[in-house]
């Protein structure tokens, strides 16, 4: 395999940055993840630890060196990590379960495949045009789906961070999984949070890497993002890979060839904000107090009978 | 300078739900009966804590200082556990939550409406002996409950006569599950946790690392003691310095099976490890003997006969 690949992820105007964003490779097959832990407690942040680690550790005892079923891969860790969230919970008493969102691609002989839960998102773009992408477990993306509000009005709708699906949650993740997808040399592979793709509309993104060597542009991307955000700005976080060998710089692209079998490379972001944050004795936002207040409504219409 | 905190009025209409009287007010919440759009009662519980004097006057919970709106907001989270814990159990001896919303600046929790009375009331407005037989039949169902709630990993945290009602075929229902999870309050001393002396157990005055199911054991032998005796047990704190309770064996034989007073004794041992260690043991120790047939006098037998002999 032969690609270029960049991740970064920022914290923009938050205290911590809850984003976890991760990519491994075995000579034969690519995993990329990022996970958006949600809330403004402490929570959140460890939800995205946990998932994305999950991720990394699983596909080193199961891509030896390939993967033998992707999406069933991603499938089965999407559901363990919303287990291990609800374990986690119970073994420290937390009040809440952590939760977080999850993207995951999955690239092996020269096929892409990506589940997703939440509205972190993945696009795959070919020659600029978009040819893939998962469609956010948003209330948002449900009410353009039945034709309430445009995309436009979606981008400004107050609840557009609101979303039904989620690892860690009360009721089981919705996990979408994509059809297998061939890659051709030169397509560019993202994936996202919402505080990046909220801020950057897909146009804008889709040219700027279609022009520009990633690794040019990526931290460009990213500086903006977290500028455009504001003073409370989100976190910001993307991984990038253009598939194949780079042609637009004379960078040298990452290849797989002198992994040996069982080998890995791994690269994990993940800045460690927990030493500072003291107890969960912190106040309740109006975010999570509207939470807890739609999932105890959920639960109640759950169990009526 | 008004103390308390202002009821909503009767007819007041809080959404869908036309308030019609207060009918309790606990440490941390005010309950009302209420009607719902098809004039179905319901029970409706605000959470507004007393040791917070937050509204006045009108409708609007009003968290004014930064320090009040901390301690505010801490005990709204225990206010979520408790709609979370009840959210999830659905089951004829727990009370059945209905609905949650956020209204006035505070949250709601609308509950069924249950009809009859508490159990303290019963105990208070008899005024001979509680019958073997009514004691084991409310609370091997309530046991039930108990268990069910258990399951999910909630302690109650507050098992007593007042929390538990009954309906008029004597089947009870736990309520208040409002001091469930709270005892991970610390350095919170305006929303410390609460028990109710007499029926709290030792761990909940100081071990906080020791609760578990045997701490609502010690309030469920509480409440079968309180049945017989008409009172509470001796407070556990003061039991531990020096310990008056005389056995319920002691006060009781002859007039109750010993299997009865003899778990009623193992639920209220101090040492929560030498309690019965879960619901189910304890269900299991008072089913092992089956309650002795009720000895007739002569003239208890001569009325049974003549009873069933006029068939009333």
């Amino acid at each position: 395999m032969r690609f270029t690949i960049f991740q970064e992820s920022l914290k923009g105007g938050r205290e911590v940055n809850q984003d976890r964003i991760a990519y491994t490779y075995s000579r034969e097959t690519l995993l990329l993840v990022i996970a958006d832990g949600m809330g403004g407690h402490v929570g959140g942040e460890i939800a995205a630890q946990i998932a994305v680690r999950l991720f990394v550790e699983r596909f080193h005892q199961e891509a030896k060196p390939m993967l033998r079923n992707p999406l069933r891969f991603m499938q089965d860790t999407m559901l363990r990590a919303h287990a291990a969230l609800g374990a986690y919970a119970n073994q420290f008493s937390m009040l809440e379960t952590p939760r977080t969102t999850c993207v995951a691609v999955v690239v092996q002989a020269g096929q892409a495949y990506w589940a997703h839960v939440g509205d972190s998102r993945f696009y795959l773009l070919r020659q600029g045009k978009l040819i893939g992408a998962t469609k956010d477990h948003s209330k948002v993306q449900y009410l353009v789906d039945q034709g309430v509000i445009s995309s436009e009005e979606a981008a400004v709708h107050p609840d557009r961070n609101k979303i039904y699906s989620c690892l860690g949650g009360l009721v089981e993740p919705v996990v979408d999984l994509s059809r297998r997808t061939p890659l051709k040399n030169g397509d560019i592979l993202v994936l996202c949070t919402d505080g990046l793709w909220s801020v950057y509309p897909r146009s804008e993104l889709s040219t700027m890497l279609t022009s520009t060597p990633i690794l040019t542009v990526g931290p460009r991307i990213m500086r903006e993002a977290e500028s455009r955000g504001g003073p409370d700005g989100d976190n910001v976080s993307a991984i990038v890979v253009r598939w194949g060998p780079e042609t637009l710089t004379d960078e040298v692209s990452t290849t797989t060839d002198a992994l040996k079998p069982g080998e890995f490379e791994t690269e994990i972001e993940d800045t460690v904000t927990l030493a500072e944050r003291t107890g969960t004795s912190r106040d309740l936002t109006e975010d999570e107090i509207e939470r807890a207040i739609a999932e105890i409504q959920s639960t109640i219409q759950k169990y009526r009978k | 300078m008004p103390v308390t905190n202002q009821a909503l009025p009767g007819g007041y209409q809080l959404l869908n739900y036309r308030i019609d009287r207060q009918i309790s007010r606990g440490g941390f919440s005010i309950v009302y009966r209420a009607y719902d759009e098809t004039g179905t009662p319901v029970a409706i519980k605000e959470y507004l804590p007393a040791s917070l004097v937050l509204r006045t006057e009108g409708d609007i919970v009003n968290a004014s200082s930064a320090e009040n709106l901390t301690s505010f907001r801490y005990g709204m989270k225990c206010f979520f556990e408790e709609g979370r814990a009840l959210a999830k159990i659905n089951h004829p001896n727990v009370v059945r939550v209905l609905n949650f919303f956020r209204a006035n600046e505070t949250v709601y929790m609308v509950m069924r409406y249950e009809r009859g009375r508490t159990l303290q009331q019963h105990i208070q407005m008899r005024q001979d002996q509680m019958s073997e037989r009514f004691v084991r039949q409310v609370f091997m169902h309530l046991l039930n409950g108990l268990r069910e709630v258990h399951t999910h990993k909630i302690l109650h945290l507050d098992i007593k006569p007042a929390n538990i009602y009954l309906h008029s075929d004597g089947s009870p229902v736990l309520l208040d599950f409002g001091a469930a999870r709270q005892t991970l309050t610390t350095n919170r001393p305006k929303l410390a946790p609460m028990y109710t002396p007499g029926f709290a157990a030792p761990e909940q005055y100081r071990d906080h690392d020791r609760l578990g199911p045997w701490t609502d054991v010690y309030g469920t032998g509480a409440s079968m003691f309180a049945c017989l005796a008409a009172f509470a047990p001796q407070a556990a704190d003061a039991r531990v310095q020096e310990d008056h309770l005389v056995s319920a064996k002691k006060i009781w034989s002859g007039q109750y099976s010993d299997n009865l007073l003899e778990v009623i004794d193992w639920c209220l041992r101090l040492d929560p490890l030498e309690r019965p260690q879960s619901v189910f043991a304890l269900q299991r120790a008072i089913r092992d003997i089956p309650p002795p047939k009720r000895k007739l006098t002569f003239f208890g037998n001569l009325k049974r006969v003549l009873f069933s002999e006029i068939g009333a």
